[in-house]
Formats: structure tokens, sequence, C-alpha cells
């Protein structure tokens, strides 16, 4: 059998109020269910009982206001999901565009900055390396991927604000 | 539902539900935290019912959820016995309290769940199910062997329940 048994509540009812009554004994005699929920029945009503520290719940007015809030902050979180996603792109492109020009243009760069070290500036070192400049293509791509990198980076700083 | 909806509902079952949380978890702190996230939930799902027993059981059903959820991520099935117990109930407090409490903390959340359902709450078979996630069918079964095996707890620890017949 695995549906309730019909006298189960009232024999529940009865250990916690202490009101039997003769059928609802003879019942219990008979019924195993009954008989282990009336055994340990007592046990679990003074647990219940045992008295708490006097527990002051949270206030109703000011969990609807958090739930509220909560739910708003979610919404927006929800909402900014996409600006976050197209974030998270921009940044990817802006370093692989990083990488592609420090791959790509190394020798003339290193060239560019040994340009402005010591050596060439006070001894005036003579050669190749000191005709080295950028070509106007280079330059404006630095600039671009300068740009898009600080632009990026103040839209985070902004959103986040 | 409202806000004085909400609050009326909230005055009227709230007490109860934190006494179950504090009763599973054995922690004050833990049953106010898990308390107002049952409430979020309840507030965010807006459940479209409008009888107030089924709120009530939709609202066990939640804190039971959410205090199973939390022994799964303690990873705290059985919990120390130090741990579990509040502060006032402690074996330096050395009174009957402490021994129940012990007892009850030596359950399986589920069983614990089970027995305070139906004995604390008065559930019938069906609610307990509901709150619970098993099969109505199992209950029947489920919590008998949760009676036992409390009772035979309580009789190795010299706290043998009294027999009302």
């Amino acid at each position: 059998m695995t549906t309730e048994c019909a006298f189960e509540g009232n024999v529940i009812d009865a250990v916690t109020t202490g009101s039997w009554t003769e059928s609802l004994r003879g019942h219990v005699g008979s019924c195993e269910d009954c008989a282990a929920a009336a055994e340990v029945g007592p046990w679990l009503s003074r647990f219940a009982g045992l008295d708490e520290r006097e527990h002051i719940l949270p206030d109703p007015t000011v969990l609807w206001l958090k739930a509220k809030l909560l739910r708003t902050s979610s919404a927006v979180e929800r909402a900014a999901l996409p600006i976050t996603r197209l974030q998270i792109a921009a940044y990817l492109i802006i370093a692989a565009g990083w990488a592609a020009m420090l791959t790509w243009k190394s020798a003339a760069l290193q060239a560019w900055v040994n340009h402005f070290s010591p050596g060439h500036m006070i001894l005036g070192v003579t050669g190749p390396e000191a005709s080295a400049s950028l070509s106007i293509s280079v330059i404006v791509a630095i600039f671009a991927l300068a740009s898009a990198t600080v632009g990026v980076a103040m839209h985070t700083i902004l959103a986040e604000e | 539902m409202d806000e004085p909806a909400f609050e009326a509902f909230y005055r009227k079952t709230a007490g109860g539900i934190w006494s179950y949380i504090y009763r599973m978890t054995g922690d004050a702190a833990m049953a106010d935290d898990l308390l107002q996230k049952t409430f979020f939930r309840f507030i965010r799902s807006s459940p479209g019912i409008t009888d107030e027993d089924h709120l009530r059981r939709y609202v066990y059903k939640t804190a039971t959820n959410l205090v199973f959820d939390h022994f799964r991520e303690t990873k705290r099935e059985r919990t120390s016995e130090i741990d579990w117990m509040p502060s006032e109930v402690r074996p330096d407090r050395g009174d009957l309290r402490h021994d129940i409490a012990r007892v009850f903390s030596d359950l399986k959340p589920q069983e614990r769940a089970l027995l305070w359902l139906a004995h604390v709450e008065g559930n019938s078979h069906e609610e307990i199910a509901e709150a619970i996630g098993v099969k109505s069918k199992s209950i029947k079964v489920m919590l008998f062997r949760a009676r036992k095996r409390l009772g035979e707890m309580l009789t190795k620890k010299g706290l043998a329940p009294e027999v009302t017949r």
C-alpha cells in the first residue's frame, strides 16, 4: 500500500493535543504507520516547542523593496548583456589588431624605437637605422588602434559608472 | 500580488517557515538568509495563485529547495554536531534540548524535512511530496522509515519515545 492512512492526520493531532479517542487508540494498534507516528510524535512535538531564542523576522516592507530592487537590477543586467558582449568583442578585435601590427611591422617599429635611443640622439649614429622612419600607413594604423583602445576603455568605465 | 497582500501573507507564514529552515539547518543566521531568499523568489516569480493554502505550499517548496541546495553547495549533508547546534543548546549547557537537537541533527536532511512537515506542519503526504519534490506514493514508505530511524536513534541515546497509546 502506498496511500496515506486516513487516520494518520488524526493520530498526529491526537499526539499533539493529547485528545485520544478509543477508536483511534484501537486503530494505532493495528496500523504500523500510525503506530510509528504515535511513537515519535510526542518527541517531535516537544522538539518543535523548544524555546527558540526570540527571533525578529525581517520586515516585510524591506523584503518587498529589496525584491523589487533585485528585480530591477536583474532587468538592467539582462538589458546590458548585449552591450557587454559587444565590449568583449571589441577588446578581442583591438587585441588582435595590436598583435598583428606588432608581428608584421616589428622590424620597422624596433628600428623606429631605436631611433630615439641615447646612442642615436647623442652620438648621431649613421647608417640604415639612422634614417629609420615609419610609413604613413603604419602611423595611421597605430593611431587608429590607440584611439579604439582608449574609446572602448572609456566606454567600459562610463558604462560601469 | 501587491504589497499589502504580500505583507499579510508574510506575517502569517514567515514564522513557521523560519522555524522549519532553522530546524533543518540549525543555524539562525542561515535561516534568516534562506528565509529572505525564499520570499525574494516568491515575489520575483509572482505565482498566479490566489488560494492561500497553495501559496503556503509554494513557499514551503521553495524553502525546501533552497535548504537542499544549501546542503549540496556546502557538501555538509551530515553536518558536524557542534556546528549544527544553536549556541543555546550546545553540550556545555547540559540540558535535554542538547540531546533533542543532537538526535535531530543526526537525521538526513530529507528525513528532517519529512518529519517536520508531517508532524509539525501537519502536511498530508501529497503536500510533503510537493515540498520535497518526490512522488506522492513514495512518501508513505519514506516517512515510515524516517520515523523508525528516529525511534531507533532515540532509543539508542536513551531518549526512548513516549508511547501515548
